[in-house]
């Protein structure tokens, strides 16, 4: 797209916004330095645009407008108390609402895309949006300065008003004066001991309407005359349908159509259960191809039989191999890691409603410009001839990031042949089988030790799927064969290593990829912190104390071990009878996060009694969404490692629905204990970091209960190895 | 079909082998109650029965009979607010997906027991699952719950 177009979209935009929300804008403005919406990703920069992301009604509401995707993170409260602290608005008469697709709300670090992820909601908007609320108080505030006719230096705003010996005067009555003032091109900013929202754990925005069943999620958007679609296709794509039973499919009560298109076949009906059940009835057969035989158990076996061979260097410090040479005994250490589904709790969906001309598409879009853009190119319209709503996710763990928005593809293409608004619907199996799984992914640790078994020389080899291939971001991320989000973790640690080398190798197959919370994280803090717990033992130092000599110089880090140590008492206080304690501390998107698991053995399993855990995350915007953030993250990554796993046999994943993945339930959950690093550094990611620490200390209590190391997972799995 | 709905008889449409979930659902448009895996092992469906919990996507139309269906729109009584009201305070909600089911399987546990110890809110909530791990909160919403109602 042309810089020109770009504008002239972005106008289009504001103007007929503002229209649609039937109050007032403040500053119309198109920021001076075009370039910024230039389509160079390396140079992606903040939109300074205020009146795109906040509305002032007659009547003092203020409407943020989310640029991101509210999934469960939080971003609908946290976002809007990045503008509110600087607009020093009143908090109880704010509503967040999601943004349209508009390059105005393009990520200010991740390229001309406006996208969720990389737990960069506060990192990426900490500076944009504090700057949009400062400069409409200083517009709000010059506006009633004028007004009263007095310098600006006597009046001040007030929790939505200006007020100076003249009285008060709202914003709701200043909106339209402020509207036709320049904007500052640089507002003050308030030091942050001045902060009365950012730091305070103001309640969520969405909580209420998530409690009572009125926040509207993408599976609850309703048109008239809409049916339903449910899709019968081959697990790995590529099957060509041999045949199907269209006959019964019709004759199921409530169903109105069967649509074939490409290697799919689409049931439309009344409602989603018998759409559900045509579908079932079609009993689709496909043709045989090469992934009829494709297997997990062999292509671990093949993983394992790369790692032979040589790999391309991702990092290399010192000298390995003579080092390796010099050592006194060495050892190998093998991981393995399976396919993993996100399965977050609303099964993905889309609706669309396309009439030949113009289409609307409604999901929770995290990638809403490539949902978009894809959407358009397969009805052959403009983009801006499709209008996406982004409505609340039912959590997504980087699922609804969809790299090729499949599931959106999928409902756009029935939506051109059908031309009848429709809601394309998977059940939980469907979910589970249509791939974008995080990577399976094999990692060989071979270690030599000196006779008084330190560490001498560490050689690491990664077998591992591409997360970012064929992806928006795959230029970007992958660099002369390497694939950072495959190592991330294990490269650039900050763990002091003499000698310490890393290959990678990256084969390919059918089964589509993805990230998944904490991407890269999710395997190698395992392999990192475990192989670090093993080599402290080895040694006989205290996994502490040896992390501490280690991080001496990552003031994160040890921050972080200190007030791990702190908050249990490491050192002095032991774990109860028949339970221990494991520790591990782990780095991902700029977040230190260490705990410490309580765990015992309960019929052959890990069970995680209690956890706590430190972290350095920068300035913490709402100190208990943030918490939550960490909470939830454990959780979740208990049950990545505890049953979960994607098999396939015969080319056919083996598990559907979650009697076939047990998730950690309420009873099996651990008590979380959450405290940060005191700290006004800009904030830096929570979503993802609270996932990546938690198995590893799991594992390193397991040892010490049990004597074992556990190298493949799930537990369930790998307990019995 | 006749079915009785938060106090209004609907006559339905649907098949009588269609699991009452999309009745409330995709014929009655009442979107507050959730369809997360239609094998009645998350939750996220449930309604109450002659205020009982149940698994709205796994009970056939047939089955409901003439007994009495309240869907989250329809929870109006002091112990819904009363958990509604914990939720928020608690921030127990994240993506949300799920919380409908935990509410209404909430209060109904504390109309059956005023003051449940956190054996009795495991017992009851087991059959919830929550991938954002809400779990410790919704725990103590429960009792913060019985608290004020108490």
């Amino acid at each position: 797209m042309t810089e020109e177009k770009m504008i002239v979209n972005r106008r289009d935009f504001l103007t007929s916004s503002a229209a649609a929300l039937g109050g007032l804008i403040v500053a119309f403005n198109i920021p001076g330095n075009n370039r910024l919406l230039a389509a160079e990703v390396s140079k992606a920069a903040a939109v300074y645009a205020p009146n795109a992301f906040v509305h002032i009604a007659p009547d003092n509401t203020i409407t943020m407008i989310i640029n991101k995707l509210e999934m469960g993170q939080g971003v609908n409260t946290s976002m809007a108390q990045l503008i509110a602290e600087e607009l020093e608005c009143d908090w109880k008469l704010i509503k967040s609402v999601s943004a349209p697709v508009n390059p105005v709300y393009n990520h200010t670090m991740f390229g001309p895309l406006q996208m969720t992820g990389g737990s960069s909601a506060l990192a990426s908007s900490w500076d944009q949006h504090r700057k949009i609320g400062a400069g409409m108080r200083e517009m709000l505030e010059l506006a009633a300065a004028k007004r009263w006719g007095i310098p600006v230096a006597e009046v001040k705003a007030q929790n939505g008003f200006i007020v100076s010996a003249r009285g008060k005067l709202s914003y709701g009555e200043l909106a339209e004066d402020a509207n036709k003032l320049p904007l500052p091109q640089n507002p003050k900013l308030k030091n942050s001991k001045d902060f009365k929202v950012i730091g305070h754990s103001m309640k969520r925005v969405d909580a209420l309407g998530k409690a009572n069943g009125t926040a509207i999620f993408g599976m609850d958007v309703r048109i008239p005359g809409m049916l339903y679609a449910v899709v019968a296709r081959s697990h790995i794509d590529g099957g060509e349908i041999a045949s199907y039973d269209e006959k019964a499919a019709r004759a199921v009560s409530g169903v109105v159509d069967v649509v074939r298109f490409g290697n799919k076949v689409a049931v439309l009906a009344k409602n989603t259960y018998a759409a559900k059940t045509g579908r079932d009835a079609l009993k689709i057969q496909f043709k045989s191809n090469k992934n009829d035989t494709f297997s997990t158990d062999e292509w671990m076996k093949h993983f394992k039989s790369l790692a032979d061979e040589k790999g391309i260097v991702a990092e290399n410090i010192g000298a390995v191999e003579e080092a390796m040479k010099s050592s006194k005994t060495q050892f190998t250490a093998d991981y393995e890691f399976p396919y993993l589904a996100h399965s977050a709790m609303e099964p993905l969906n889309c609706t669309v409603n396309y009439d030949g001309k113009k289409a609307e598409i409604w999901s929770g879009h995290q990638m809403p410009t490539s949902d978009r853009d894809v959407a358009a190119k397969i009805f052959g319209l403009k983009p801006e001839n499709v209008d996406v709503h982004t409505t609340y996710a039912g959590g997504s763990f980087g699922r609804r990031a969809s790299k090729n928005s499949d599931y959106v593809v999928q409902a756009c293409e029935l939506a051109k042949i059908v031309k009848k608004p429709l809601k394309m619907v998977m059940t939980r199996e469907d979910d589970t089988h249509a791939g974008y799984y995080r990577p399976i992914t094999f990692h060989r640790a071979k270690v030599g030790l000196d006779e008084k078994n330190k560490l001498v020389s560490w050689d690491h080899f990664i077998v591992g799927q591409t997360v970012m291939g064929n992806s928006f971001f795959g230029d970007m991320m992958i660099k002369n064969g390497l694939e950072s989000a495959v190592t991330e973790g294990i490269t650039e640690s900050h763990y002091k290593f003499k000698n310490f080398r890393v290959q990678q190798t990256i084969p390919k197959n059918d089964v589509t990829t993805l990230w998944y919370r904490s991407v890269g994280h999710t395997h190698t803090a395992y392999v990192m912190e475990t192989m670090i717990d093993e080599l402290a033992h080895k040694e006989k130092s205290d996994p502490l104390k040896y992390r501490q000599s280690m991080l001496s110089e990552s003031k994160k880090h040890m921050a972080v071990l200190e007030q791990l140590k702190k908050m249990t008492g490491w050192g002095t206080k032991k774990a109860p009878k028949g339970r221990a304690w494991g520790l591990a501390v782990h780095e991902s998107f700029g977040t230190v996060v260490g705990q410490v698991a309580e765990v015992s053995i309960v019929d052959g399993l890990p069970r995680v009694h209690q956890v706590w855990c430190s972290a350095h995350c920068g300035q913490v915007v709402n100190p208990e969404v943030a918490k939550t953030q960490l909470e939830g993250g454990i959780v979740f990554g208990i049950t990545s490692v505890m049953h979960h796993e994607i098999t396939f046999k015969d080319g056919l994943v083996q598990q559907g629905n979650f009697s076939e993945m047990p998730v950690v339930r309420m009873f099996d959950a651990p008590v979380v204990h959450v405290d940060f690093i005191k700290t006004t550094d800009a904030p830096t990611g929570l979503g993802e970091p609270g996932v990546p620490p938690i198995a590893p200390a799991i594992a390193n209590a397991v040892f010490q209960l049990t004597n074992k190391r556990v190298r493949v997972l799930p537990f369930a799995k790998g307990m019995k190895v | 079909m006749k079915v009785n709905i938060n106090g209004t008889i609907h006559n339905v449409t649907s098949s009588e082998d269609t699991p009452l979930l999309w009745v409330i659902r995709d014929e009655l448009n009442l979107t507050g109650t959730k369809f997360g895996c239609g094998q009645a092992q998350c939750g996220a469906c449930t309604v109450h029965m002659d205020g009982n919990p149940v698994r709205s996507c796994a009970l056939p139309l047939k089955l409901v009979g003439e007994k009495e269906i309240v869907t989250i729109e329809g929870m109006k009584d002091k112990i819904s607010q009363a958990v509604q009201k914990a939720w928020v305070e608690n921030h127990v909600p994240q993506c949300g997906y799920c919380q409908i089911g935990n509410v209404m399987t909430a209060s109904a546990l504390l109309a059956e027991t005023k003051k449940p110890t956190d054996t009795d809110i495991d017992n009851a909530m087991g059959g919830h699952i929550c991938r954002c791990g809400t779990y410790q909160r919704i725990k103590a919403a429960i009792h913060q719950a019985a608290r004020e109602l108490a």
